[in-house]
């Protein structure tokens, strides 16, 4: 197709301006988080410098940011491989059999997409708590199981219902069980449809600020963007460290998403995100 | 195992999982909204309906459920047509498009907590990269927090920020299945750009419009973090919604079951509405 001068230079000014409206206020977090104290006043400069990693060191050594971390990765693993094994187990039971029970699930489903986030917290934390574990991390993954389940269980429903029957029924000819066959030729097949779901799962779990916010109390137990926020409420503001703090948590995100973009993208596509 | 037996058990885990984690939180979350409880270890009291008597006769309530209301349509509009212009634009070649696409989609990965902080560093009242920005400009300084409808209007646009890409994932996505004969006939019968745009990309598009308009409602009226972040529900409950005024009732001021009447009565708000859209804009029958 052609296209005149103007309206190359017209798409290509709008591409640019698309870039730095999505990606400068990342890079501007990048940027603050590694520029010398007496700098952040003085300079407005837009290019990164004069360097420092005073506000990482900073933020390692004197801060819980350490121990929310390796919280935030324990709430946000366990949480993959819970719903991982749930949703595969109830997607593949409910697309390939019809049975009473199947309506349940697919409409419990269903309304969880709508749950407003307190429907769910206020009866968990006091579940949680009456029977004394409040303020722990299993209470906190089994809060945002809420979240994930439902969504793996769609997504996953979607990709049994586009695989083959006959690939099943092939192998249990050839002296499969139903569940040698599910195990040795479904679940390799769906292996991008897991990914996926393994990504948004964690995604979910590690970006969550509102279940922990309610679920967890005391600094020990915090996740990363609860210890985070916390950190603007003090009186005085380190945004270099908070910056820094920002960017430790989204650098994960960025790797897989460099890494794994088709899976993303497919996800998104399918709407089965929740955000 | 028999197959059978295979699949009884693995729907009994099913319904079993799908009980404890999605409807007994539910169940007891609608049981909470008729008792009276201090704190939440102390013994609920039976109260029938007189949370809801009490939530619905306060201006808070209404206060709330209007400023959602406010927060979620602004935040749905404009992400909407932001999210179909970069549709449109990306779906067109350029030298680096895929590198655009990809950082289209950044805001998206962000933890909220990143974003608010992020956005909150930038308009700093002193050294913020914006508000250095404004002042070369020669523009009077803005304040983001401190009026309502500044408050509102930050909220709004951080929102539309973040979830904009979900609108641009989903249009391009759709875009790709419109075959270009389309486009090519109509060129030939001399339409202009905007014409092939109403006629032929928007009706074929209707489907993924009506299944994102809807997703995109449901979560921007449930979301807590960014406004609670943002503003706290400031000033003076002018950003306050119905998230946040569940939040507050029951755990800073220890009135469980007046917190769990609001989650309640926002949770019926929305299916009422939801239902309500399926009858305006019918899904295509898809077997479910």
């Amino acid at each position: 197709m052609t296209r005149s001068l103007f309206g190359r230079l017209a798409l290509y000014l709008t591409a640019i301006v698309i870039a730095i409206y999505s990606a400068f206020p990342v890079y501007w977090m990048i940027v603050s988080s590694t520029r010398a104290p007496q700098a952040m006043f003085s300079s407005s400069s837009l290019w990164p410098g004069p360097f420092t990693g005073e506000y990482y060191s900073n933020l390692l050594e004197l801060t819980d940011y350490p121990a929310q971390f390796i919280n935030s990765l324990t709430v946000a693993l366990i949480t993959v491989v819970v719903t991982m094994f749930f949703s595969v187990i109830i997607a593949y039971a409910v697309t390939r059999q019809r049975i009473r029970g199947k309506k349940v699930i697919v409409a419990s489903m269903l309304y969880a997409y709508m749950f407003p986030p307190l429907l769910i917290a206020i009866p968990m934390y006091t579940f949680f708590t009456r029977i004394g574990l409040g303020d722990t991390l299993t209470s906190l993954v089994a809060a945002h199981l809420t979240m994930t389940l439902p969504l793996g269980v769609w997504f996953l429903w979607g990709f049994f219902k586009n695989m083959p029957f006959e690939l099943e029924e092939a192998a249990m000819v050839d002296g499969c069980t139903r569940l040698g066959a599910f195990l040795r030729v479904v679940l390799p097949l769906s292996l991008p449809g897991l990914l996926t779901v393994a990504i948004f799962s964690f995604l979910l779990s590690w970006t969550d600020y509102t279940f922990a916010l309610i679920m967890i109390g005391s600094d020990a137990n915090k996740t990363v963007p609860v210890g985070l926020a916390s950190m603007i409420g003090s009186f005085d503001l380190r945004w270099g460290e908070i910056m820094a703090g920002s960017t430790l948590i989204a650098l994960p995100l960025f790797g897989a998403f460099a890494l794994l973009s088709q899976y993303f993208i497919q996800g998104m596509s399918a709407g089965a995100v929740k955000g | 195992m028999s197959s059978k037996a295979t699949f009884a058990l693995f729907l009994i885990i099913g319904l079993l999982v799908t009980l404890a984690l999605i409807a007994a939180p539910v169940v007891y979350a609608i049981s909470l909204s008729f008792y009276t409880m201090d704190s939440f270890v102390a013994d609920p009291e039976w109260i029938g309906l007189a949370n809801y008597a009490r939530v619905l006769s306060t201006g808070a309530f209404w206060n709330a459920l209007g400023n959602g209301l406010v927060y979620s349509i602004s935040t749905i509009l404009l992400q909407v047509v932001i999210g179909i212009g970069m549709a449109l634009v990306l779906n067109q070649a350029f030298p680096g498009r895929n590198l655009v696409r990809g950082l289209s989609i950044l805001p998206y990965l962000l933890p909220t907590v990143v974003i608010v902080l992020t956005f909150k560093w930038m308009v700093d009242g002193s050294i913020g990269i914006l508000t250095k920005a404004i002042a070369a400009l020669g523009l009077p300084p803005i304040h983001w927090f401190e009026s309502p409808q500044a408050a509102m209007a930050s909220s709004v646009m951080v929102s539309v920020w973040l979830w904009t890409p979900f609108v641009t994932t989903a249009f391009l996505a759709g875009l790709q299945t419109v075959p270009t004969s389309l486009y090519e006939a109509a060129k030939v019968d001399g339409t202009n750009a905007i014409q092939r745009f109403y006629h032929i990309t928007l009706p074929m598009l209707k489907p993924v419009l009506t299944v994102v308009v809807l997703l995109r409602a449901v979560w921007t009226f449930n979301k807590f973090d960014v406004i609670w972040l943002l503003t706290g529900g400031g000033p003076v409950g002018s950003t306050e919604h119905l998230a946040i005024l569940s939040y507050t009732t029951a755990f800073t001021k220890f009135d469980i079951g007046g917190g769990a009447t609001i989650a309640t009565l926002s949770f019926l708000f929305l299916a009422i509405s939801v239902f309500i859209y399926f009858r305006i804009f019918p899904l295509d029958e898809e077997e479910s």
